[in-house]
């Protein structure tokens, strides 16, 4: 079996024509893959997420041939800078704008970055910030990873419309990866939107996402992860933000029965500022687990955090949350806070902030709260005119209201509050 | 479905409520004639707010016995929505701070909730521009969260847009006046004032007669233990100014005035 897949490996890495360093990293990545022990319930990070659905020795290179559903694309092709769309693991870029090429903005597929811009892919995949050695996850992705999307933005380049990267999955496993990286005094917003139809969806989606936010620059970057109904997903996010550069992500859990974000910010330099924005609306059996780092390395940098969750039918969330100080790094500002709000008494909703401070001159706090619909709320709303339904879906907006307001571009903002309408009203995101 | 002038858009009959099977209405009776504005005084503890939020259908508020009829219709048998469609409305006392919700696309979904065609984007605008100018509100009100870290004064004002853009025939205002200071209170006060005509009828609810002196009452009653004790013209409002609620008897007495 172990042979069969190193092997696959080998195979994907030749019919995709990738240089021999990727090809080794590959199977190094496997190696440690297949030598890192499987998460279990006694590692204080999967306490309360159960993996035991996943096929662990079944992991291979996602084969060809499934074709994923014809979805509508979440916004105007037009409203892009660039538009990269991967189905299965062919990528296609659909769009650029005549702004995104005269800035000299590259996205391409990560395996054609592999030839194009070998010596920063190189330099930057896998390498500093989710290297294989990072867990289990992070080594099957460096592994098996296909297609994947590559975004350089030059220095001192401004793009006025979001770069958008739609990963199309059908019902086989899927591993998307994704290296931006933005130079000095540049500024970009980045959409990547993970789909899949309801009924044909991967059972396992294992992603990786590396952000390099460069000295000065400005990175926004939106994930959204709508797979269809029973999707098992996995989402690494790490990110390293320089000297007074500027940080948003905001990661947006709609689909799958399962999702499992790992996300980190890592402050390098002095003035960096760093927006780590989160909202799950989980119903049914819908279970999401994010766990975040705001992780200051750095003097007097700044990490602000909000994570929103609305759960509805027995759905559950865990939110843990640290902010790690390193003994130098005076003068951290670091924020975190996590709200849950229930439709219901069915679900349930785990927050565990932490906090990690080894330096002494730091302003670091975090709050944390869960609650139900106030029935005052809804008398109030109601004395205006709205019924039960309008008033409930008004008060689930507006708790996902400052979320959104954290998304700085306007396109991008708009297809997400799309989604999210759609999901609440029970229609089709699609 | 408007009523004209002289016909009673309100009326309650014998009115009994509980909040925790403690009874603080005691059978109140009292009609609101559309196009006049009534006062209803009496000290803390009266059962005032309680009439209010028992008229609005407040969840806690149960009603034992009695009836109330607005525009001929039994409004015991409504949830607060279907009052409020109806043309009723309550300016809150303590109105609910409902974070991430803003005024101005609560405000029109609340309208549209109202009327029978939808309200279009830049028609509703005008109007709460219009409204918004009326109450000498700052515009950028219009995309704050509704009343979370408005001021009181800002709340209470908050309150009375959304009466002016609702336009309902029935406004309860519940203590309108207190913690308005006196420029907010004549702008308030002006507000309501311009909403008078022939539909609107008004229940003005104060401890004081400091806002009858800018919203003239057709009539004030005294409310005391539970119960309209006495009703009269606008001169009464200025006697209980000069009397205190005193002479109603001991219970009203132990009140702090």
């Amino acid at each position: 079996m172990t042979s069969t897949t190193r092997d696959l490996i080998t195979d994907l890495s030749t019919s995709h024509g990738e240089p021999g360093w990727l090809r080794e990293r590959r199977a190094a990545a496997w190696h440690v893959y297949e030598t890192t022990p499987a998460p279990t319930w006694s590692d204080e990070e999967w306490r309360r997420t159960d993996t035991s659905w996943v096929d662990w020795d079944g992991a291979a290179p996602a084969a060809n041939g499934a074709d994923p559903a014809r979805l509508a694309l979440p916004m105007e092709v037009s409203s892009a800078s660039v538009l990269l769309r991967q189905r299965g693991s062919m990528v296609e870029v659909l769009y650029t704008s005549p702004e995104a090429r005269d800035a000299g903005v590259t996205v391409v597929s990560l395996a054609a970055a592999a030839d194009s811009d070998g010596d920063t892919v190189a330099d930057r995949l896998g390498t500093d910030l989710a290297p294989p050695s990072a867990g289990k996850l992070q080594a099957m992705n460096a592994a098996l990873w296909s297609g994947g999307a590559f975004v350089r933005v030059p220095e001192g380049a401004k793009l006025t419309a979001p770069i958008v990267i739609v990963i199309d999955a059908a019902d086989q496993p899927i591993f998307p990866r994704t290296l931006v990286s933005t130079g000095a005094g540049s500024s970009a917003d980045v959409l990547e939107w993970w789909r899949s139809s309801q009924a044909a969806t991967p059972g396992l989606a294992n992603g990786c996402v590396e952000l390099f936010v460069g000295a000065g620059s400005k990175l926004s970057y939106t994930h959204v992860q709508a797979w269809g109904g029973h999707a098992g997903s996995f989402l690494t996010q790490y990110a390293s933000v320089a000297r007074d550069a500027e940080l948003a992500t905001t990661n947006v859990t709609l689909g799958g029965r399962f999702h499992k974000g790992a996300i980190a910010a890592t402050l390098t330099g002095p003035g960096a500022n760093v927006r780590l924005n989160g909202m799950a609306y989980l119903d049914g059996e819908q279970f999401a687990d994010h766990h975040t780092l705001q992780d200051h390395r750095t003097t007097d940098a700044a990490s602000d955090l909000l994570y929103v969750n609305v759960l509805d039918g027995s759905a559950r969330s865990v939110y843990a949350g640290t902010i790690m100080v390193q003994p130098h790094a005076q003068r951290s500002n670091a924020y975190q806070q996590n709200r849950n709000l229930m439709l219901k008494r069915g679900p349930r909703a785990d927050s565990i902030p932490r906090l990690e401070i080894m330096a002494d001159d730091v302003r670091c706090t975090h709050g944390s709260t869960t609650s139900t619909i106030d029935p005052m709320h809804l008398y109030y709303l109601g004395s205006r005119g709205l019924g039960l339904d309008q008033a409930r879906s008004l008060i689930v907006d507006g708790t996902f209201e400052p979320v959104l307001d954290r998304i700085p571009d306007a396109t991008v903002r708009s297809a997400v509050r799309t989604a999210v309408r759609a999901k609440l009203h029970g229609t089709a995101a699609a | 479905m408007t009523a004209t002038n002289g016909q009673t858009t309100l009326s309650i009959r014998d009115l009994h409520v509980s909040v925790e099977d403690a009874e603080i209405l005691r059978g109140v009776t009292l009609d609101i004639p559309a196009g006049e504005v009534h006062a209803l005084m009496g000290p803390n503890g009266s059962g005032k707010s309680t009439l209010a939020n028992a008229l609005m259908g407040h969840p806690a508020y149960e009603i034992t016995a009695g009836q109330v009829h607005f525009k001929g219709q039994d409004v015991l048998e409504l949830e607060t929505d279907e009052r409020a469609r109806l043309g009723m409305f309550l300016a809150f006392q303590y109105p609910a701070e409902i974070p991430g919700v803003r005024v101005a696309s609560f405000l029109r979904l609340a309208l549209n909730a109202r009327r029978e065609t939808e309200i279009s984007v830049m028609e509703f605008r005008r109007l709460l521009m219009e409204k918004m100018q009326m109450l000498r509100m700052d515009p950028k009100f219009a995309s704050r969260y509704l009343n979370e870290g408005f001021s009181g004064g800002e709340k209470k004002r908050n309150e009375i847009l959304q009466l002016a853009v609702l336009e309902p025939e029935l406004a309860i205002l519940d203590e309108t006046d207190s913690g308005l200071d006196i420029d907010a209170l004549r702008i308030v006060a002006d507000g309501v004032n311009r909403l008078r005509g022939s539909d609107l009828g008004v229940l003005v609810i104060t401890h004081y007669q400091r806002l009858l002196n800018y919203i003239e009452p057709d009539r004030v009653h005294v409310l005391i233990d539970g119960r309209v004790v006495e009703s009269g013209g606008k001169e009464l409002a200025e006697r209980l100014e000069a009397e205190g609620y005193e002479r109603y008897g001991a219970a009203a007495a132990s009140e702090d005035a």
